[in-house]
């Protein structure tokens, strides 16, 4: 009775009832946390469940179906916050890189998991239930064989532009035409999801095509519109901190609010300083480099794995010439260490797919050519979609990509196997060459899932961006229009001054 | 002239300036639109135009529903008042009126704020409205006058006209509904436009008809007009509009009774019913806790039992309306369809059936609750535990979700073998939900027939058999249902959504029906072995129908960004493109956050109502020591 009495004095009702509000605001406002910075949402709900037990005892009846109204509320908006949330849209582009067929994929894929809808309905996981619409998987391989007479592309360019054309068995007539209202999608964006669903269990060929529409009878563009800086930066500013991009990038005068925590996230890497990003660069590279990171890497921040001498090496590509790599690697206590590495010293990495070798990071081939048997070696110079040139000594030489030997790995269920060169093969024999000598082998013998068939070897050295492959999808449209224009803020001019050094560091990674 | 008392006199012109206000700015709406068109958008200072009209829509919408809703049943219960010739039915019929009163003015301001959000951030979007919906504008205005005074003439010559008037009052009490009824319908033309400007072609005028065939041939300089008519059937949906310039091809009318409209009309017709009895029995539930005497007590005891029983009827019926709406946009757009139940929002409907489980839970309890101050209800409590089995089981059904991609890891993925449970992922379907729906249904409307059968006994000769037969009903109808809820995992969608779901509606209808009607012949004579002890509730069962009221408003409000939202980047789907900056859904999180904002807004609001009411009433009571308190209100209800 007494330790009532004591609670309901004055001042600790009216702390009561301010934090009971101040965290309702807080929580609902989505503001940092107090004191614990690590999540928004708990703490400023533990400060409301105290302050609402608080003020359900200490004050009188009016209070306490204020508090229990606010209560109920909040507990609804915590059951929001913790579902998954989605945002309608994705970014548009106006054109992709045709040359960065990964690129396309990915983009054709997050059109495909959002502004597309095509996931509404369309399965990519065979074990799921019969949706509403065919499951995809493979989508890539059946196409071709769908209709006779017609190639995975053009049957998929056909059934996405006139979507009852070629109906699956079991199935209603239930596909909008996404290029028309309200869907909308633009050719670029068709051409994304092709290429994505070629993907599929086949080879993505991304390249333009000529649409089978007007679009001027059905009032949609080809392209999409371009993206206006209409975001709010002061939320692009928070959206930068809540996203984490401060973990990696520098922005001189804005403060990490969790810096030095640990994130297990992802890998905090150093990246780029984007103090100055804006003043050096249009928009449109901005927004490019948030949707495609690997698009176009800054120098000295891209993310290798290579293998050179049967040691493997993944870290931080330093710098490149053409003799040599410097790749910094990071131990676990911390220790960073940078190794030089000859391009000599890469280990070949058999190759099953001779299309887009440069995009895909190869340096060097090497091959046997189908009326030799002496392996060719050089770097590559130029390609097309059937031949490839290479630099062998002194002397440039061109050869075709389908004209070529195979060698082909048969593994076997207790980790051995078998290399030769393939002569034939169908369901139930392989005939391989090996060490000169023609044998034939049971299919049946070998881990059928693991073999190889590859068309020839060379050294790889791919650059990827460290930043999250996902991170497009995270952010809502809002968001990303937000940040875009915080970034399009960034001209140095509201920087704090700093050195003269560090200024010259951050044009010349901006610009770079 | 009216004798009525200077403060009523002040109200009356406080409410008349409202009302001239909201008249003045939707008679302009189409001249100011018009002179407005040079910008498309101008942005609200501070928090952003879709924000502002959005806080300003809901709490319209919110506070509309309460003043429509409440007279349906208000003059519902002073007819049988004046039936019965029971006083406690005619005085709650008119509190329920004066609570009216309060929300009436400020449904009108926030209707006028509302206009001029609009006018000033979107004047493109509200001249293509108003060039199409000018007309039904202009009805609207007239139609709000017409409810302005009815409401006037209803609630202030309450005490004149009694005894020999008291048939003219009840006829001003239909005439008020007949109003707020066809004012609603008004509305919900122009948002459901926004969300399906389309129709089924045999619903359609000959002007649209020829209008769109003119577009067709137009697209189709190759075929004839008996090609294009020879697919085409009165089920066959056809836009309203030149797909390459947007322009409108019908009638006023042909816009007005597009896909929604109907389904949204009902659906909030018996929302507003639902909400506007929760709000009552959440007024009365405060009055209930902060009473100081036994009849204040007992007599807001009694109002909170019966706005439950509102809230009960609009609630039982509610989700067969919100499945009509349903299916009518799937059949608009399959693909809107499907974001709404399948992918963009398929999350929210996780929401939603957990509110729908609290508010079921709630009633359920409320009227547990209410069976103790009921001598004789015992016999029912060893009931309870089935009961609340059968309603968390089908509850948690209700929210399981279907796909876990967006929640599970990798492994996880590949542990269930995929981004379904094996097991529970069965529940995530449409076909469970209905099926469980319909159960929770079934199992609320036992709760009530046992609330209602409490301290009573049939003096039927039949009353083992009709016992018998009921439970039969309730069983085979159970078993029915279940099975037809079985049957469709099993067959095409178009099957379930037109014949299969529909059959276990009428299944869960029919049962209610018949063992109603049953029920009223078998108790036609009963004994009645006890009183109900008005005021007997506890405390805690009031929380409970506070906690009804705040989840059937976050409900309305989560439901109303639904509805919304469905459009994605377009302010008349499919037709006008949304090219501001705001040209998106927001995520659901936020979506709540704002809704939760708007719930304090709503309910700081009605709180200041409530207490204004109550403080009247002092200051009247201090003036006038001698009136009389409350009768003890008795009765087996």
């Amino acid at each position: 009775m007494e330790k009532t009495k004591s609670l309901k004095n004055p001042l600790i009702k009216i702390t009561g009832l301010l934090l009971l509000l101040v965290s309702f605001i807080a929580f609902i406002a989505k503001a940092p946390a107090f004191p614990i910075a690590s999540e928004n949402l708990l703490p400023w709900s533990v400060w409301f469940l105290i302050a609402a037990l608080l003020n359900m005892v200490v004050w009188g009846i009016l209070v306490k179906l204020m508090t229990y109204v606010l209560a109920i509320i909040w507990f609804f908006a915590l059951i929001a916050a913790w579902v998954p949330d989605t945002s309608t849209v994705t970014a548009t582009l106006t054109e992709l890189d045709w040359d960065d067929p990964e690129a396309v994929i990915e983009f054709g894929e997050a059109i495909f998991k959002s502004k597309g809808q095509c996931s509404a309905c369309h399965t990519l996981d065979t074990s799921a239930p019969k949706g509403r619409c065919p499951d995809l998987t493979d989508i890539g391989n059946n196409a071709a064989n769908r209709e006779p007479g017609k190639d995975a592309r053009t049957y998929l360019i056909e059934s996405l532009y006139e979507p009852g054309k070629y109906l699956v068995p079991g199935y209603g007539k239930i596909m909008p035409e996404v290029w028309k209202n309200p869907i909308a999608l633009t050719k670029v964006e068709i051409a994304a999801v092709i290429a994505f669903l070629q993907s599929q269990g086949g080879e993505a060929d991304p390249t333009p095509f000529d649409e089978p529409i007007d679009r001027a009878e059905v009032g949609t563009t080809a392209e999409a519109l371009p993206p206006l800086l209409t975001g709010d930066p002061e939320e692009g500013k928070r959206v930068f901190i809540d996203a984490a991009c401060i973990s990696c990038h520098e922005i001189q005068g804005l403060e990490n609010p969790k810096a030095g925590e640990v994130n297990e996230d992802f890998e905090v890497v150093t990246a780029p300083k984007l103090t100055e990003i804006a003043a050096f660069n249009e928009p449109r590279y901005i927004e490019e480099s948030i949707l495609l990171p690997d698009a176009i890497i800054v120098s000295g921040y891209g993310s290798v794995t290579v293998i050179a001498q049967g040691v493997t090496y993944q870290g931080t590509l330093v710098s490149q010439d053409t003799e040599k790599i410097v790749v910094r690697t990071k131990a676990d206590d911390g220790t960073e260490t940078e190794h030089t590495i000859l391009l000599s010293d890469l280990d070949d990495e058999p190759i099953e797919d001779l299309t887009d070798l440069k995009g895909r990071g190869y340096l060097t081939l090497t091959i046997t050519p189908i009326d030799s048997d002496t392996p060719v070696s050089g770097e590559i110079v130029e390609e097309s979609d059937t031949t490839v040139t290479l630099k062998v000594g002194d002397e440039t030489q061109t050869f075709s990509k389908t004209d070529m030997k195979k060698q082909m790995t048969l593994p076997d269920y207790d980790g051995n196997q078998i290399v030769g060169e393939l002569v034939s093969r169908d369901d139930f024999e392989i005939v391989l060459i090996v060490d000169g000598k023609e044998e034939t082998f049971d299919p049946f013998d070998f881990d059928d899932s693991n073999f190889v068939v590859a068309s020839a070897s060379g050294k790889r050295l791919k650059v990827k961006s460290p930043m999250p492959a996902n991170f497009p999808d995270l952010l809502s449209f809002r968001e990303m229009a937000d940040l875009l224009a915080y970034l399009s803020t960034l001209t140095g001019a509201t920087a704090e001054e700093g050195s003269d050094e560090a200024t010259s560091d951050t044009q010349e990674e901006a610009t770079e | 002239m009216c004798r009525c008392s200077s403060q009523t006199k002040k109200r009356i012109f406080l409410i008349i300036g409202f009302v001239l206000l909201g008249f003045v700015l939707f008679s302009i709406v189409p001249a100011f639109a018009q002179d407005m068109t040079d910008a498309e958008y101008r942005p609200f200072p501070m928090i952003g135009s879709r924000n502002a009209a959005w806080i300003a829509a809901q709490l319209h919408l919110l506070f509309g529903a309460f003043i429509l809703g409440v007279p349906m049943f208000a003059v519902i219960i002073e007819f049988i008042g004046w039936k019965t010739k029971e006083e406690r039915y005619d005085r709650m019929a008119q509190e329920f009126i004066k609570l009216c009163m309060g929300a009436f003015s400020t449904t009108a301001l926030l209707g006028g704020v509302l206009v001029f959000i609009l006018l000033w951030c979107y004047p493109k979007v509200m001249s293509k409205l108003s060039g199409i919906f000018g007309p039904t504008m202009i009805f609207y205005v007239v139609l709000f006058f017409g409810e302005t005074f009815t409401l006037y003439l209803y609630s202030y010559g309450w005490d004149k006209m009694q005894g020999r008037h008291k048939g003219w009052h009840l006829f001003l009490g239909v005439l008020l509904n007949v109003w707020g009824t066809a004012i609603m319908f008004v509305s919900n033309t122009w948002l459901t436009y926004q969300t399906s400007p389309a129709t089924q072609y045999g619903k359609l005028s000959e002007k649209a008809k020829e209008g769109w065939l003119e577009y067709t041939l137009s697209q189709n300089p190759e075929l004839t007009r008996a090609e294009v008519l020879k697919d085409v059937t009165d089920a066959t949906v056809t836009n309203l509009h030149n797909e390459t310039t947007g322009e409108f091809l019908g009638t006023v009318w042909d816009a007005v009774n597009n896909f929604t409209w109907m389904p949204v009309n009902i659906h909030r017709l018996i929302g507003n019913i639902a909400f506007g009895g929760s709000i009552v029995a959440a007024y009365a539930a405060f009055r209930f806790l902060v009473a100081k005497t036994k009849e204040e007590k007992a007599h807001y005891d009694w109002m909170g039992y019966n706005g439950n029983f509102i809230a009960l009827c609009g609630l039982i019926p509610l989700p067969f309306a919100g499945y009509w709406l349903g299916r009518e946009i799937y059949m608009f757009n399959n693909t809107m369809g499907v974001n709404m139940m399948g992918a963009l929002f398929s999350w929210l409907f996780i929401i939603q059936a957990v509110m729908i489980g609290i508010l079921f839970i709630g009633a359920n309890y409320y009227l547990w609750s209410g069976m103790g101050r009921i001598e004789g209800a015992e016999k029912y409590a060893r009931y309870r535990p089935i009961m609340i089995a059968i309603i968390v089981i089908c509850v948690g059904i209700w929210m399981t979700p279907r796909t876990l991609s967006s929640i599970s890891t990798a492994s996880e993925q590949s542990a269930m073998g995929g981004s379904n449970h094996p097991h529970l992922g069965w529940f995530g379907l449409m076909t469970a939900k209905n099926t469980v729906v319909n159960i929770v249904i079934l199992t609320t409307f036992l709760s009530f027939l046992f609330y209602r059968r409490s301290g009573k006994h049939p003096t039927a000769n039949w009353k083992n058999l009709g016992n018998i037969v009921i439970s039969s009903i309730f069983f085979l109808g159970v078993v029915v249902i279940v099975v037809i809820g079985i049957v469709g995992f099993a067959v095409e969608s178009d099957v379930r959504v037109n014949v299969l779901t529909p059959w276990q509606v009428l299944v869960a209808l029919a049962v209610m029906v018949v063992v109603t009607i049953i029920d009223i012949f078998m108790y036609r004579k009963a004994t009645t072995s006890g009183t109900i002890k008005w005021g007997g509730m506890t405390d805690r069962s009031q929380y409970v129908l506070i906690l009804l009221a705040i989840t059937f408003t976050s409900l309305m409000g989560l439901m109303g960004y639904a509805r919304s939202g469905l459009r994605e980047g377009w302010h008349i789907f499919g037709v006008m493109k949304d090219t501001s900056v705001d040209a998106y859904t927001p995520s659901l999180s936020s979506a709540v956050n704002m809704v939760s904002i708007i719930m304090v807004i709503f309910f700081a609001l009605v709180g200041f109502i409530f207490w204004l009411g109550l403080w009247g009433e002092k200051k009247k009571q201090k003036a006038v020591p001698t009136m009389e308190t409350e009768t003890l209100a008795e009765g087996n209800d």
